[in-house]
Formats: C-alpha cells, structure tokens, sequence
C-alpha cells in the first residue's frame, strides 16, 4: 500500500515537474551510515546505475566489522582484521562525505552534515545501524559502559572487554547481560557468552560465566546449550528472564550488577544494553514510538516519510532479525528498488534470505537460516523454508559450518568495502 | 532550440534509461553474500557464477528434496519454487565467471 503510494506520487512528480534532475541531470542518492547496509546499497547503486550520483555520509574513516568480533575477544583474531576501509567505494565512484549527518530535512529532501555542507537528494537511503537506550537499566551510562563495556559497536569496547579478560585472575567471574527483544544480532551473546569460555577454558579454567538474560528463550537455544553442555561443562550458567535474568541496575564502581531477584558482583562484567535505531533516525521522523523505523517491504521506504529508506539494524524487517547478512541482503533490493523508482518504473517483489553463523568454538560451527518475501505489508518467513543446524551432527558438520563462516565473512566483507 | 531539446531529452534518457534490464530475479543478490562473484581464496564456499544453469538448478531440486546432503542450502533451497530457481539459474549461468 505505502509504496504504490509513493509510487504514484513519485510518478506524478515526475512527470510534472523537474524535481527529479539535479543541473547535471543526475539523480542524487544520498545513503547515511557506511555499515554493511549503507555500503552494500553505496556500492550496488553505482554498479547498476553508473549514472547515479551516489554520496556516502560516514564520520568514521575505518569501518570495525561487530560479525566476528567475538572471536577477538577469544584471542582468535586481532582488531584490525576486523577493520575495513572506504576506498573500494571511492574507486567504484561513491563519494564518501567523511562527516556525520546532523539532520535530514524530508520536506526540502536535504541532509545537513556536521562539517557544515548540505546534501539534496532524490531519494535517501538510511542504514545508521543501532543506538544504545542508556539510562534503560538505571545507572548504566556512557561513562558506566567504559568499566563495564557493552562491545556491541565493535572497536574500541570490544579491545577493552578483551583487555579486562586478560587482566581478571583465573576463578574470577565474568557476568554478562543479555536484552530483551529486539536488538542487533540474536545470537550474538550466546556466541560471545561461548567463545569466552572458550578462551577460560584454557587461560582461566576456574573461572566461570554467568549470563543474564531479559527474556526466556533465545536464537538456536537448543544448539548453544547442548554446545556448552559439551563444550564446556559447568562453566557457563543462563539466567532466564523468569529466574531472576533481567538487570535493573548496575554499579560500575562495584561491577555490580542487579536483577529483580538479587545481586552479582563481577570480575569483568559485560553489559549489552537496550537499543534503538541511530539517532539521526528518530531526528529524520522516520522512528516511531519503539524506537525502531517501520518500512514497506519492497523498496523499504519508510511509511512515516517518502523517499527515506532505512535499512538494517535501524529498521523494523518483519522476520527478517538484526544482521549483517541482512543489512547487506536488503542494501542489495533496495538498491535495484531505487534504480526502477528513479527510473519511473515499479520496483519488482524480492526475496531475501539471512543467514547468521555463530561459533561456539573455533572449529565448531551452527547456523539459522531463513527466506523472506512481502506478505501483508511485512517481510515473513517463506513457510518450510529455512530453520537451524541439526540437533545431532554428522561427519564433522560442526567444523565445516566453522569453515563456511569464515568464508561467509570474507564474502560478505569484500562485497560490502569492495 | 534543437541543441537544447536534445539535452534536455538526453537527461531524461539518463534517468530513465535501460537501468533495470540487469536486474537480478528476487533471490539471486542474496546468494551472492555467501557466494562470491570471483573466485577467492579466503572461501571453501563453491563458486556458482558462469555455471550452467541446468547444473545449478540440479543441486537446488536435489537440496530441495534432500537427496544430497548440505550443510545450510536444503534449508534455503526449499524457499524457492522451480520457476524461481529457474530464473536464477540462468541469472547465474550468465554471469561472468
Ligand atoms: C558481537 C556481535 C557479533 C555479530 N555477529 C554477526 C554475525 O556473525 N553475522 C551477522 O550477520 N551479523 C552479526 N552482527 C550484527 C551486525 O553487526 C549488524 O546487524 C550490522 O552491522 C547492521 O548493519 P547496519 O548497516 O544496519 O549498521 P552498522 O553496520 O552498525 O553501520 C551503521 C553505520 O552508520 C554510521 N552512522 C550512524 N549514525 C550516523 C550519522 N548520523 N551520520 C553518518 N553516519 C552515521 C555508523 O558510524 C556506522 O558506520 C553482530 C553484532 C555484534 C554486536
Ligand atoms: C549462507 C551461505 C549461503 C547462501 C546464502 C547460499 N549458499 Fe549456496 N552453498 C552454500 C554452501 C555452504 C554450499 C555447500 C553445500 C552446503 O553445505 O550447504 C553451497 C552450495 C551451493 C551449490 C552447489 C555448488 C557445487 O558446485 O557444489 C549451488 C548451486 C548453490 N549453493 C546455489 C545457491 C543459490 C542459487 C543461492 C541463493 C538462492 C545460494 N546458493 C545461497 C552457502 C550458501
């Protein structure tokens, strides 16, 4: 419904009035957020429409990969194997705005940026991935979050959680905090939760891992239990949402972190926040009140403002979860999207598939997988496909998902940064 | 007048130009975040760019059905019908090895 609207609003426009060429008769795309939504779309655009005139805004030079960061912190791979630059973009033909965008205008179709420039665009492409909701578990703030690092923007958190590992004493406890739904990554703090123990188990063998959890059930639950169940036994205690897992409050000062039903003072305490879409979403209009951007399910324009399309983290995808395979997977229709409503034409139905790999060891692998179509202004599951690894593994199926994530990883990353 | 005309029409061409006739059929640009367009390196993920599209639709039906073993493709393969698999297919057997 949203996007015939728009559609035909577009089309109108079009055909009326000159708003769509720019003095050299280019149209103009402006994507926010040079993450694996926004520099998918960047680069997919000038792939497919060399004509474009794509602009990227990314404050940051160096874009650091959270997928696979878990693995730093087990000591398996260093901070900057995570990190890409912006250069494959440029010679592809975006041009990067190394810059924030401080506001987006969608009457005039502008973006103001933090160096003081405005952009006017055709159309606006969004992906500025996720913001913490600080202040949700009382007392856990920014300068809360350098004693007790969230390291869900990998980079300089994620250094410093692996830094305090490494200082803790063998037996110490490392207490974590899980959120409820929704938030960036679902299984991600159950892959982090067992690559350290992982990492404890030959470092620090006494110590232990409490994870407590705002909710009662997680992403491949049966898998990651009966993995640690295996893996490492005894080491890893899950604290449901209905025993006590949801953290109210926390006390860097003491690494202490509380719940409904008691407190756990820590040695090294990793605390993953509540979240909500990037700022500069809520400041665009194109936030409601979950804190999260709702689109349609073709070209992912947002039903709140035309012409601004959010992808990724920031926006609400149906079933489609929180991911970089999806983020890129949905920069990759939008992108075709784009080039058809530029063009005047009807953007053509998708189907997506997200795939998350997670390790539980470095050569134990599980996956979830699932395919995606519109289906009542949403993206849902296509019915019997999709799903997760078998319960019981066969002929070293572990150690190949393992393989096939990493391999997963640098496809994904060269076809993203280029 | 006519110069004027002419680029005037030559930035509508511009943008409505045959932009959409490489457009890959609903599917096919997710498969390429875990298959790669060039051979590389870094990936035991097989290569499918350039492979013939009889072949590729082949190992689709056989993931579909479960007769050949897979580690993630039966469950993908089992969201697209033989059309869908068809045509992407054939996006693929056309692209560039
Ligand atoms: C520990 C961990 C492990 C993970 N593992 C996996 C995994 O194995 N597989 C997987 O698929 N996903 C994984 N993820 C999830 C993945 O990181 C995210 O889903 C993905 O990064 C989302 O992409 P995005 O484009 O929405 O946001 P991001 O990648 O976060 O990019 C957002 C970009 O926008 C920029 N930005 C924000 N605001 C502005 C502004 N105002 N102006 C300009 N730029 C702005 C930011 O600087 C950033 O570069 C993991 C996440 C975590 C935390
Ligand atoms: C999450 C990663 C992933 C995605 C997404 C994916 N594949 Fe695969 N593909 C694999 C892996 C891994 C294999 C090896 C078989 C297995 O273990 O599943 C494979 C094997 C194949 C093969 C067999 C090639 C050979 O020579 O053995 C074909 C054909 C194929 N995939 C096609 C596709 C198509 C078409 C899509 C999109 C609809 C797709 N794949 C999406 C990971 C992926």
């Amino acid at each position: 419904m949203a996007t015939r609207r728009h559609f035909l609003k577009f089309t109108v426009a079009a055909g009326l009035a000159p708003a769509v060429v720019s003095a050299q008769g280019k149209a103009r795309v402006v994507v926010i957020g040079g993450g694996f939504g926004g520099a998918t779309a960047a680069r997919t655009l000038k792939a497919l429409q060399p004509t474009l005139d794509v602009t990227l805004v990314e404050p940051n030079p160096i874009y650091t990969s959270c997928p696979f960061s878990n693995a730093v912190l087990a000591n398996l791979r260093e901070i900057d194997q995570q990190q890409f630059r912006y250069d494959g973009l440029k010679g592809a033909g975006v041009t990067v705005a190394q810059t924030s965008a401080t506001a987006v205008d969608a009457e005039a179709k502008t973006v103001a940026l933090a160096d003081g420039n405005r952009l006017s665009y055709d159309r606006l492409v969004m992906s500025p991935g996720i913001d913490f909701n600080w202040g949700a578990i009382a007392g856990y703030d920014e300068a809360a979050a350098q004693k007790m690092p969230h390291a869900w923007k990998a980079g300089a958190q994620t250094v410093l959680l692996r830094r305090q590992l490494q200082a803790m004493e063998d037996g110490g406890l490392v207490v974590m905090s899980a959120p409820a739904n929704p938030f960036r990554c679902p299984p991600g703090p159950y892959e982090r939760a067992s690559l350290i123990a992982y990492w404890l188990k030959i470092w620090k063998p006494k110590s232990k891992l409490l994870l407590l959890d705002a909710k009662d059930a997680f992403s491949k639950q049966r898998l990651f239990q009966n993995g640690w169940a295996e893996l490492y036994p005894g080491m890893i205690e899950w604290v449901p949402l209905s025993q006590g897992g949801k953290v109210t409050s926390v006390d860097p000062a003491t690494l202490t972190l509380t719940t409904e039903f008691g407190s756990h003072k820590a040695a090294v305490a990793n605390v993953i926040p509540p979240q909500k879409a990037g700022a500069i979403a809520a400041q665009a209009g194109v936030a409601d009140r979950t804190g999260w951007c709702p689109v349609e399910p073709v070209a992912f324009e947002s039903t709140l403002r035309p012409n601004i399309h959010v992808l990724g983290d920031a926006a609400i995808m149906g079933g489609m979860p929180k991911s970089a395979f999806a983020a890129n997977a949905q920069a990759k229709v939008c992108a075709a999207a784009l080039v058809r409503l530029l063009a005047g034409e009807k953007p053509q139905e998708p189907i997506l598939i997200n795939t998350c790999y997670s390790l539980l060891a470095a050569d134990y692998g599980i996956s979830i997988a699932g395919v995606y179509r519109p289906d009542k202004g949403q993206l849902a599951d296509v019915p019997g496909a999709g799903g997760v690894s078998p319960l019981v593994a066969v002929g070293g199926l572990r150690g190949q998902e393992a393989l096939y994530a990493s391999s997963w990883f640098h496809t994904i990353v060269a076809e993203t940064f280029g | 007048m006519h110069r004027a005309l002419l680029s005037g029409l030559a930035s509508i061409v511009l943008l409505v130009g045959p932009a959409t006739a490489a457009d890959a059929p609903p599917g096919a640009s997710s498969c390429t975040g875990c298959h790669a367009p060039k051979k590389v390196a870094d990936s035991v993920i097989p290569h499918i760019n350039g492979r013939k599209a009889e072949d590729i639709v082949t190992f689709m039906r056989e993931y579909r059905s479960g007769a050949w073993p897979s580690s993630v493709m039966g469950r993908i393969a089992k969201g697209f019908d033989d059309q869908q698999t068809q045509a992407i297919a054939a996006w693929f057997a056309a692209q560039p090895e």
